[in-house]
């Protein structure tokens, strides 16, 4: 039987490669289609799917020697790190214009993945191994990072749209936290309503990826819709932090001390 | 002139937007209770001056006093209060003409329905208008409300962006007598932005007109020369 690390699916690695090698056959045919239509994008598609697939089996090939280090734990904290960091840099980019955007983005992604990952390590959804760390954490940081983009998106692009209602409401001896209470929460909701939609439809339209995952590996359906309402949990609760953490910290930069809209907005 | 008539000083105010100049060092005082008219053409910073007094934006070099204290010293929140601007583009809050005059006193602490009435019909603004949907209403109509909201704080200054551009020249008669009339009412200090050499002359008690960042004259409205003002 397979040696794999997930005993639920029944290859070992070598055995698996040839079942990729015939699965290839689809990429004959997505070639072989788009030379008929004419499309022109063959290949770009080649080149995908050697990017892509380098990429995760140098994952593949990470993950594997990290499994296996005796020093995982020390490991583990340098991936972390740098998952903080390329997903606060990736955010800042969104935020078009603003000065030192990474220290917004980095600390509201920073805390609000923290916060899930120590819920989840107390509550022993994660159990203390890099197979359930790395994953998840990147879920965490991911969730966050787009969160925290979009919130920062859409602020900037309310409050420049709705600069003259800004000064007209500091004109008239508004404070700025009122002033821009509103476009806040607009920028809160923008960005996690598409996360409360996809709750609303979960089960119906799609099977979320976890579950997918865990069901394919050989666990109760059951266990596996439990730890998927789990990653819900996790994903909003951390979200929301992010989203609130993404506008107060924005607010001491879009607005100067003496109550003024920034120049560089 | 005695000091304490110096309601508004400005002393060599300069304010660059990148490397481009608009404030090229202003010299300007407005007494307590007239009317300036500020004058000038486009592009000469006029909105930039005002926005300057209210401290929407900060100057880069020379001063600003109100009440001879420099406006980098007082809370910026109360100088709004007491210093308080229309600007040329004003907006409506969400929600109804009362409650848009209502909004910054609320935030400010006062209550008072009576003050909101009293600020709405010193502006002009009609009875049947006052539950309106105030993002609703006409350009001159909203000019109008955005009055009141000013004077309803009870400042005792009032900067006025083009408080008649775009407003039908019979209503331009009408808004220009309420401000008139609660001028003289409240006794408030005003520096009324105009392009309407006309209503500069009406309005004004003084007239100073500015030119590329520049006081190019200031005088009293008889026989206000307007050559090179234009
Ligand atoms: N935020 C800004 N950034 C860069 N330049 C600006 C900014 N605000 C104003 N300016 C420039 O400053 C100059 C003066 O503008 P200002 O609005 O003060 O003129 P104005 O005298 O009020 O003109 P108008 O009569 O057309 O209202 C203009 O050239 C304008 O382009
Ligand atoms: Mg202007």
């Amino acid at each position: 039987m397979g040696g794999g690390l997930l005993s639920g699916i029944p290859y070992t690695p070598e055995q698996a490669l040839l079942t990729m090698a015939m699965a290839g056959v689809l990429i004959v045919v997505a070639v072989a289609l788009m030379r008929m239509k004419r499309l022109g994008t063959e290949k770009e598609y080649l080149y995908a799917l050697l990017k892509g697939g380098v990429q995760i089996f140098l994952l593949a090939l990470f993950l594997t020697y990290i499994f296996s280090s005796p020093y995982w734990y020390l490991l583990i904290w340098i991936l972390l790190i740098g998952m903080v960091l390329v997903a606060g840099r990736t955010s800042a980019k969104r935020a078009s214009g603003m000065p030192d955007a990474g220290s917004v983005t980095t600390p509201a992604i920073l805390t609000g993945s923290v916060v899930v990952i120590v819920v989840l390590a107390l509550s022993g959804a994660m159990p203390m191994s890099p197979q359930f760390i790395i994953p998840l954490s990147g879920m965490v940081f991911g969730n966050s990072m787009t969160i925290c983009s979009l919130t920062s998106e859409r602020f900037l692009r309310e409050i420049r749209l709705g600069k003259d209602r800004v000064e007209s409401a500091l004109s008239l001896g508004i404070p700025s936290e009122i002033a821009m209470d509103e476009f806040g929460k607009q920028a809160i909701k923008a960005a996690i309503m598409p996360t409360i939609d996809r709750l609303k439809t979960l089960g119906i339209i799609f099977i979320p990826g976890a579950m997918t995952g865990l069901i394919m590996a050989g666990t109760d359906p059951l266990v596996a819709a439990e730890y998927q309402m789990i990653i819900y949990f996790m994903i909003t609760g951390g979200g929301m932090i992010t989203a609130a953490l993404t506008i107060y910290l924005m607010r001491k930069k879009v607005f100067t001390k003496a109550e003024q809209l920034a120049e560089w907005v | 002139m005695n000091p304490s008539d110096i309601h508004i000083g400005l002393k060599g105010v300069k304010k660059s937007y990148g490397k481009k100049e608009i404030l090229r060092g202003i010299d300007l005082t407005v007494r307590r209770g007239e009317i300036l008219s500020l004058v000038g053409p486009s592009g000469s910073g006029k909105s930039t001056l005002l926005r300057c007094i209210n401290r929407l934006i900060d100057i880069d070099s020379g001063e600003i006093r109100v009440d001879g204290k420099d406006i980098r010293k007082i809370d910026p929140v109360e100088l709004r209060r007491r210093v308080v601007l229309m600007p040329q583009n004003s907006v409506m809050f969400p929600g109804t003409v009362m409650e848009n005059v209502m909004t910054p006193l609320k935030i400010a602490g006062i209550e008072g329905e009576k003050r909101v009435v009293n600020a709405l019909r010193d502006s002009g603004v009609p009875e049947e208008l006052f539950h309106r949907d105030a993002e609703k209403l006409s350009g001159g109509e909203k000019k109008r409300v955005a009055l009141a909201r000013a004077i309803a704080l009870r400042p005792e200054a009032l900067l006025l962006d083009e408080p008649t551009a775009g407003v039908d020249p019979k209503k331009v008669e009408l808004i220009e007598r309420s401000i008139l009339d609660m001028v003289k009412k409240r006794r408030l200090t005003v520096i009324w932005v105009t392009h309407d050499t006309e209503q500069a002359l009406r309005v004004g008690n003084r007239i100073a007109s500015i030119k590329d960042g520049k006081v190019v004259k200031v005088g009293k409205k008889d026989g206000f020369e307007w050559e090179g003002v234009y």
